[in-house]
């Protein structure tokens, strides 16, 4: 079979793959990321890369331009090599997955881990995870246990369980190595439902060198912390795109994709190299062994604990709608890819239904919704939007298709709430000059959710918009058209950090516009159907992955939150990882997650034949309807 | 024991419109008409009042129309190839109350005339003919951006309802309705969130929603009457629940869709396109129409009659 050597710049990094591979799939096997919202169907034409040198076989497509074609511009998901290649890819087609060392912390995770939003809720310290220091008397001829009683005796000696238990490899190991560390070993021990078992046996005492990392496994965006679960204390946090956004934006694009030949493997690998990659980051920068760290929690929705897991997740697509499980047993870190300590265990979050998942009963846990005596909401904004609506006595969840805007993807200038995102943005009515904060006081390099909700609310404030979210500002130097219809120019490129005009433009604000509607449409309708209003709420926590703040009373104006008293509304950032953690620290906290799940109704919207009138009635700044926002007016 | 009918108290109402301007509104025009001001459901005359009576206006071209049937294009004879004729003609042999005057030939496809060409011929059809005018665009939106606008001021005073404004264009006609004293149609694809929006935006711009009429975009009998009919009405729902930016009377281009059917084209049946437009018309006058534009004189003449039995009906004196 011939082979062809195929150059990627600027990268220079250089693959060889057989005749008639598609460039987006050379790409990935070379380690650079190339977007591909559709999963490479050609559709999107976000994969646009320039062939420099060599011959390539193009499918047509009506997304390349005369002028596109004229410089070489191909799509990389339908166009296969036929010799040897250079290609570059610009900017606009770079997925950013690289991870630097530093400064790409979320801060709304960060101020979580400092100090607390939230109330926070008191479960019994008794982490997943716990090492245990003994130091064993030596056999004789009076006393003949064997190896395992005696460290089965050492144990009992401080805990009161009845059932331990263990695994071959370490029961085989374990004669020289008690021998040989002169009968003073650690022991790790999970609890796994109500039995203990010896995850591990360490020679010496490692017992204040034990840690845990807990996941949020997002459709768009991964965080994690890394938690020594000895001292409690959060070492530090991070945050990244998920990989898989390479294969589709959205869970279902995902699931088709999972279908294709060696999809389900890729997908699963770009999911556990994000996580390998960010869990190595952590270790090494607070020097961590990775096999002191014994146990990962994982927080996500259904599909992508499917595909974290390798389980095929194709019926969570078709109706009825069924996912393959949604409580998980205790399993193996390793059995899923992961790479902490090879015996290390991996939690996944129970999760409600098929488009509710684990993230969404772990917001519930820790943002406290199931105990709350007062109707209250918990809405979670991000790429697959949940909703929970209860209190102590009943719970009940939707999910709702939002699309990664919110969460900085998808649109022109828009990234993660991390260094250097415009978070707060405020518009001058009379000259539209702009000024804007950004997350650590940087550069500005581009735009996260809290500064879009922040710049529509003031775009349409100072009239740049209409309603309907077009663009009616004219004849301003920061008005212009573009190919996405016309353009609102935030930042010049002599005052970003990327060189290149910060802009908003009317199909960014298009994207938003859908989905905001999707959130408040679910939101309206949960409530309506479970036969309250909205005044009934007494409580609404908004949880997502927005920078440190978020501005209630843009986010009501634009229509993305019900109107109702500001005070009512509580900011609580990452609600998925901080559940996460309380239960890596807290078997307790664990027990309730498995009783919440439970406990929550799912609530199918695609059944709802109102869903679809609020949705397109929600397609509007603030509403259609309005007097439903009578203080946005 | 008599049986109380059930009757529905409604708190909204649907604003009332006025076109034309008569002399001692400074237009020339002989008289103006008035639609909508409803306060029940179409014909349900015991819930409310229902002061004005649907109208019906002849629609007339700028250029000989190339997609009439020729059923349609026989009682104007060769006045279809000069709109001031074809208009007189409306007028004088068909008592026609208003005119629809939809200006194609500025089309790009359709030969293209300048903004001042059309100016002129507005004017000259003011001076020709007394009547009320609606004034139709070209239809593709960035020449009615450069032709509305001259359009508007050659009219200006006369109180024309122009159009068409939709969602992806409105501000320019709107503007220009606003500087010259117009009323304005919003067009919207069966769609009542898009309805509703388009008013919002039109009112956003300062055009007061009394001058605002809605073209909800309807299809013939067999074409997506039912649909359209279905989209009015819970317009006119909200419209009586209090909903002002759905209160507007509808405008509906019946002729247009019922010759475009093609049990209306059927050679050996001439009767049938004249039936077709009929039937059109008094469904949407049901589900509220207050305003139709209709091509054959006979049809036209068939709905004023079934206006007329429908509104001077007993019914209406018991509902005082």
């Amino acid at each position: 079979m011939d082979k062809f050597k195929v150059t990627f710049l600027p990268d220079n990094k250089i693959v060889e793959v057989a005749k008639d591979t598609t460039i987006l799939s050379a790409a990935l096997s070379s380690g650079v990321c190339i977007k591909s919202d559709c999963g490479g169907d050609g559709v999107c034409g976000r994969c646009k890369v320039i062939v420099k040198k060599g011959r390539v076989l193009s499918q047509p497509s009506g997304l390349i331009s005369a002028e596109d074609r004229k410089h070489n511009v191909h799509l990389a998901c339908i166009t296969t090599i036929h010799s040897d290649l250079e290609i570059e890819i610009p900017l606009e087609s770079r997925l950013e997955l690289t991870l630097g060392t530093e400064g790409i912390y979320s801060v709304s995770e960060n101020v979580e881990s400092g100090k607390k939003i939230l109330s926070e809720i008191s479960f019994k310290y008794c982490p997943l995870s716990t090492k245990l220091y003994l130091e064993l008397p030596l056999p004789s001829l009076n006393d003949t246990a064997s190896d395992l009683d005696r460290i089965f005796r050492g144990i009992r000696k401080t805990q009161n369980l009845p059932f331990v238990q263990t695994g071959l490899s370490n029961i085989r190991q374990l004669g020289e190595l008690l021998r040989d560390s002169d009968w003073k070993v650690t022991v790790t021990l999970g609890k796994i439902n109500d039995t203990l078992e010896i995850i591990l046996v360490e020679p010496g005492d490692t017992s204040n060198r034990n840690f845990g990392i807990c996941f949020d496994i997002g459709t768009t965006t991964i965080s994690c912390q890394l938690v020594s679960l000895s001292s409690k204390k959060v070492l530090g946090t991070k945050a990244a795109y998920n990989k898989q956004a390479g294969f589709g934006s959205d869970v279902i694009t995902r699931i088709i994709y999972s279908r294709q030949e060696e999809g389900m493997e890729k997908l699963h690998s770009a999911v556990t190299e994000t996580m390998n990659q960010m869990i190595k980051e952590l270790t090494v920068e607070h020097r961590v062994d990775l096999n002191d760290i014994t146990c990962v929690v994982c927080a996500g929705n259904t599909t992508m604990i499917h595909l974290l897991l390798r389980v095929d997740p194709t019926y969570i697509k078709r109706e009825p709608y069924v996912s393959t499980a949604n409580f998980l047993p205790v399993l193996r870190a390793h059995e899923a890819g992961i790479i902490i300590n090879p015996r290390g265990l991996l939690f996944c979050v129970p999760g409600v239904s098929s488009y509710v998942g684990g993230d969404t009963t772990s917001g519930v846990l820790s943002s406290g919704l199931y105990k709350e005596e007062g109707l209250s909401l918990l809405i979670d904004i991000g790429t697959n939007g949940e909703i929970c609506l209860g209190s102590k006595d009943f719970l009940a969840a939707c999910a709702a298709s939002a699309g990664p805007a919110f969460e900085g993807s998808g649109v022109a200038c828009g990234m993660r709430a991390s260094t250097g995102a415009i978070q707060k943005v405020k518009i001058d009515a009379k000259s539209f000059s702009v000024t804007c904060s950004t997350i650590g006081d940087a550069r500005p390099c581009g735009i996260c959710g809290s500064g879009y909700i922040d710049l529509i609310a003031s775009m349409l404030e100072t009239g740049v918009i209409d309603r309907s979210g077009r663009i009616k500002l004219e004849n301003h130097m920061r008005v212009r058209d573009s190919e996405a219809g016309k353009e609102f120019v935030l930042i010049f490129k002599e005052d970003s950090a990327t060189s290149k005009d910060i802009v908003i433009n009317e199909a960014d604000i298009e994207n938003l516009k859908r989905a905001k509607a999707a959130i408040y449409s679910a939101v309206s309708v949960l409530i309506k159907r479970m036969n309250f209003e909205f005044n009934d709420v007494k409580k609404i926590f908004i949880a997502g992955g927005f920078g440190t703040s978020l501005d209630v009373d843009n986010a009501i104006k634009i229509g993305l939150l019900p109107d109702v008293k500001r005070e009512k509304i509580v900011f609580i950032g990452n609600s998925a990882l901080s559940g996460a953690r309380q239960m890596l620290l807290s078997i307790e906290a664990s027990k309730k997650t498995d009783e919440i799940a439970r406990k929550i109704t799912y609530f199918e919207l695609s059944a709802d034949p109102g869903y679809m009138d609020e949705y397109m009635s929600a397609l509007f700044f603030p509403h259609t309807d309005l007097n439903r926002f009578s203080s946005a007016k | 024991m008599v049986l109380q009918l059930m009757t529905e108290r409604w708190t909204g109402e649907v604003s009332a419109v006025t076109i034309g301007a008569a002399a001692k509104d400074g237009g020339t025009r002989a008289y103006s008409i008035k639609i909508g001001g409803e306060k029940s459901l179409p014909c349900l005359f015991k819930e409310g009042t229902l002061p004005n009576k649907p109208q019906v206006a002849f629609e007339v071209f700028d250029v000989a129309p190339n997609d009439w049937p020729n059923e349609v294009l026989k009682p104007y004879g060769k006045s279809v190839n000069d709109p001031l004729e074809w208009a007189q003609m409306c007028v004088q042999d068909f008592k026609a109350r208003s005119l629809c005057i939809r200006l194609l030939g500025a089309h790009p496809d359709f030969g293209n005339k300048s903004s001042e060409e059309e100016a002129q011929l507005i004017k000259k059809l003011l001076e020709k003919v007394s009547v009320p005018l609606i004034i139709l665009g070209s239809g593709d939106d960035a020449k009615d951006n450069l032709l509305l606008p001259a359009i508007s001021e050659a009219a200006k005073g006369e109180c024309c309802l122009i159009g068409p404004a939709v969602q992806d264009n409105y501000k320019t006609i709107v503007a220009a309705a606003l500087a010259d004293g117009h009323c304005v149609i919003a067009e919207s694809p069966i769609d009542v969130n898009i309805a509703k929006q388009l008013n919002i935006l039109i009112s956003d711009m300062g055009l007061p929603l009394e001058r605002v009429v809605i073209n909800p975009t309807i299809g013939a009998l067999g074409y997506g009457l039912e649909y359209a009919y279905s989209i009015m009405e819970r317009a006119r729902l909200a419209a009586l629940s209090g909903d002002k930016t759905l209160a507007s009377p509808f405008i509906c281009f019946v002729g247009q869709e019922a010759w475009r059917a093609k049990e209306s084209k059927i050679e050996t049946l001439p009767e049938q396109g004249i039936i077709w437009e009929v039937l059109t018309a008094t469904a949407l006058i049901q589900a509220g129409a207050d305003l139709l534009i209709m091509r054959h004189p006979k049809a036209i003449e068939k709905v004023n009659r079934y206006i007329d039995n429908l509104m001077t009906n007993d019914r209406t004196q018991s509902s005082k």
